[in-house]
């Protein structure tokens, strides 16, 4: 009853008075999350396992979750609450500088174990994987960190870099990745090339987002059309409109 | 204003007021308000003075610009005029800096330059403290790479603050601390400056907050490209600062800390000073920023994109926020400027019940045909 009030002064700039909530919207991607993990979580299962033949953990972008969680400031907040609580690790993907990758990671310890599993290596990235990763929720590590605080010598750095853990980021210190994670990363950047230029052949360069997920994936999109839509959206590089025949997905003017 | 809020029976309901043919051959760059006046400057260096008040009541009306420092006014600025400002205490006197690498001085009355201090750079944006009482000085950002203090009393530039490495595109006075510069520079870096010291700035604003572990290079930058704009909210607690990177940053102004407040992308491409404005009086402040042809408003503290205004036929290149009326003016490539007003609605009855009979339009908009077929 007390729902039709006067409406409060920070609607005072809209132009079109608001309406009411509707129906749940029928759009297969738009129905949003309730929280950042829950949202984490329905992007993992979206991650191809087979493509990498389970040999990465399932990656999901900082973007995808700004597109299932509209309110990017709490989303900011509650990724950075989990990185703290240590669930989930953030990567440097390195081809955006914003393009944060979320791993779980108890994902990422088996995925990585797994990989070195065998190699001269593997002594050092286990010893690597037990000190700091609890350790350090950082994304990257200094050099001084690394020697000093957690003692580890150079070759043993250098064989940390082999293994793919760790990448080369300037002169003294690394950020923290993901072996085998290049494939992931080509992948990607192309899908996205692909999905933004079938938005552009589109009329008018719009599609609707059904229309967008019912056509056949292109071949180079091998990471899955919802994937990349996910992406696009919490990137802003697409506008999404909401029109009366679900979410119309529009490359901006500029 | 909230007495129109209150009385429903005042007719309300217009979002903007047209200005057409007024502002001839001009785009507006920059624009400032006082209580009822508004200054703008254009790109040929003209400058002119607007009476905001709205005494026709009607809900779609004109501002009648009352004078101007036109193309024949034998102290016009050369090139395009970058920034104009009152004189923060009353309408008797303002300031005007172009890219004639200039910033003149005009008293109102006569329309006469009454001081001129010239500079080796093109001046891109300068600022008088709209708080201070102690002094005059007005800080000035060219393409060098240091600011300059000009002191009116004395007529001369009274020191410089180096620091920045680049062009300087915007510089601000905090409205809470009478002392304190904030300046934004192409090298990606913002300073807060206390005037008084002599020895460098006192805070660089850094978007990590000092953890380097995000940071692509070691060095503590506000944005990932050139700062283009920066504005102080009106209580001078926070800044914000949008950069060349499409991001518009909030920072708590006493310790430099970035608030994290995540706004999206805001799209700037400009290569010189972005203008935009936060409001002043509202519940819960928006930041106003000029996209294209069009101004995106977002709330300061939640981020919330809220709105896009539509409007302008060119790019908006500036706009301003005047707290007495509750007003935006947007002036825009297309030579006109803009006013926005907030729409109020009617309220809404509270019981379903109650027929209302009064009418939703706006008396302006009532005809007098009448609607029944059997008056003769």
């Amino acid at each position: 009853m007390n729902r039709r009030r006067r409406r409060l002064a920070s609607e005072a700039f809209g132009v079109k008075r608001r309406r009411a909530p509707g129906p749940a919207q029928a759009d297969p991607l738009r129905a949003g999350a309730g929280s950042a993990r829950e949202a984490v979580e329905a992007l993992v299962r979206l991650f191809p396992r087979g493509l990498f033949e389970d040999a990465l953990p399932p990656i999901a972008l900082r973007s995808q979750v700004y597109s299932l969680l509209p309110d990017r400031t709490l989303a900011d907040l509650q990724l950075k609450e989990l990185q703290e609580q240590g669930e989930i690790r953030i990567i440097q993907l390195g081809f955006d500088l914003d393009a944060h990758g979320i791993v779980f990671t108890e994902d990422y310890r088996t995925r990585v174990l797994k990989a070195c599993d065998g190699r001269p290596c593997a002594g050092v990235v286990q010893k690597f994987l037990a000190s700091v990763l609890p350790a350090c929720g950082d994304l990257s590590f200094q050099q001084d960190q690394m020697t000093q605080t957690y003692g580890f010598r150079d070759p043993e750095i250098t064989h940390l870099v082999n293994a793919g853990v760790l990448t080369v980021r300037d002169a003294g210190s690394w950020w923290l990745a993901v072996p085998g994670a290049g494939r992931f990363i080509k992948f990607f950047v192309k899908g996205r090339q692909a999905l933004l230029s079938m938005l552009r052949r589109a009329k008018y360069r719009e599609l609707l987002l059904s229309e967008l997920l019912g056509r056949r994936s292109p071949s180079a999109v091998r990471l899955g059309l919802a994937y990349h839509v996910h992406d696009l959206i919490g990137a802003q590089l697409v506008d999404c409109v909401p029109t009366s025949s679900g979410t119309l997905l529009r490359l901006p003017d500029t | 204003m909230s007495d129109l809020a209150d009385n429903p029976k005042i007719p309300v309901g217009y979002l903007k007021a047209w200005q057409p043919g007024l502002i001839t051959a001009v785009t507006p760059e920059c624009m400032v308000y006082s209580s009822y006046s508004m200054l703008s400057g254009g790109s040929d260096g003209v400058i002119v003075l607007y009476d905001l008040e709205n005494s026709s009541r009607q809900p779609y009306y004109t501002c009648k610009a009352v004078c101007s420092v036109g193309r024949s006014h034998p102290d016009v600025h050369k090139y395009s005029v970058e920034t104009v400002q009152w004189y923060p205490h009353d309408t008797g006197m303002f300031t005007s800096s172009s890219f004639d690498k200039t910033l003149k001085v005009w008293d109102t009355n006569t329309l006469q330059a009454a001081d001129v201090f010239n500079f080796e750079e093109t001046v891109y944006s300068h600022h008088m403290s709209p708080a201070a009482t102690k002094h005059c000085l007005i800080a000035v950002g060219t393409r060098g790479p240091k600011v300059q203090l000009c002191d009116l009393k004395s007529g001369s530039c009274s020191h410089i603050l180096q620091g920045h490495r680049q062009e300087i595109l915007a510089v601000s006075w905090s409205p809470r601390h009478d002392y304190i510069l904030a300046t934004a520079s192409a090298d990606s870096r913002v300073n807060l400056w206390d005037v008084r010291r002599a020895s460098g700035c006192l805070l660089t604003l850094d978007q990590h907050n000092g953890k380097k572990s995000q940071a692509v290079e070691s060095a503590n930058t506000a944005h990932n490209g050139k700062v283009n704009g920066l504005c102080f909210t009106s209580d001078g607690l926070h800044l914000l600062t949008v950069g060349t990177d499409n991001r518009m940053r909030l920072w708590n102004s006493s310790n430099g800390e970035n608030t994290l407040v995540n706004y999206g992308k805001v799209c700037n491409d400009s290569r010189k000073g972005l203008k935009f404005t936060v409001s002043c009086g509202c519940s819960s402040e928006f930041v106003f920023v000029p996209y294209g042809s069009t101004i995106a408003v977002y709330a300061v503290h939640s981020g919330e994109q809220l709105t896009m205004l539509k409007g302008h036929y060119k790019s908006v290149d500036c706009c301003v926020f005047q707290s007495n009326f509750q007003e935006l003016y947007s002036g825009s490539r297309d030579c006109n400027i803009l006013a926005w007003v907030p729409s109020l609605y009617e309220p809404i009855p509270d019981d379903d019940d109650e027929a209302t009979t009064k009418s939703q339009l706006n008396p302006a908009f009532e005809d007098a045909w009448s609607s029944s077929d059997e008056e003769g």
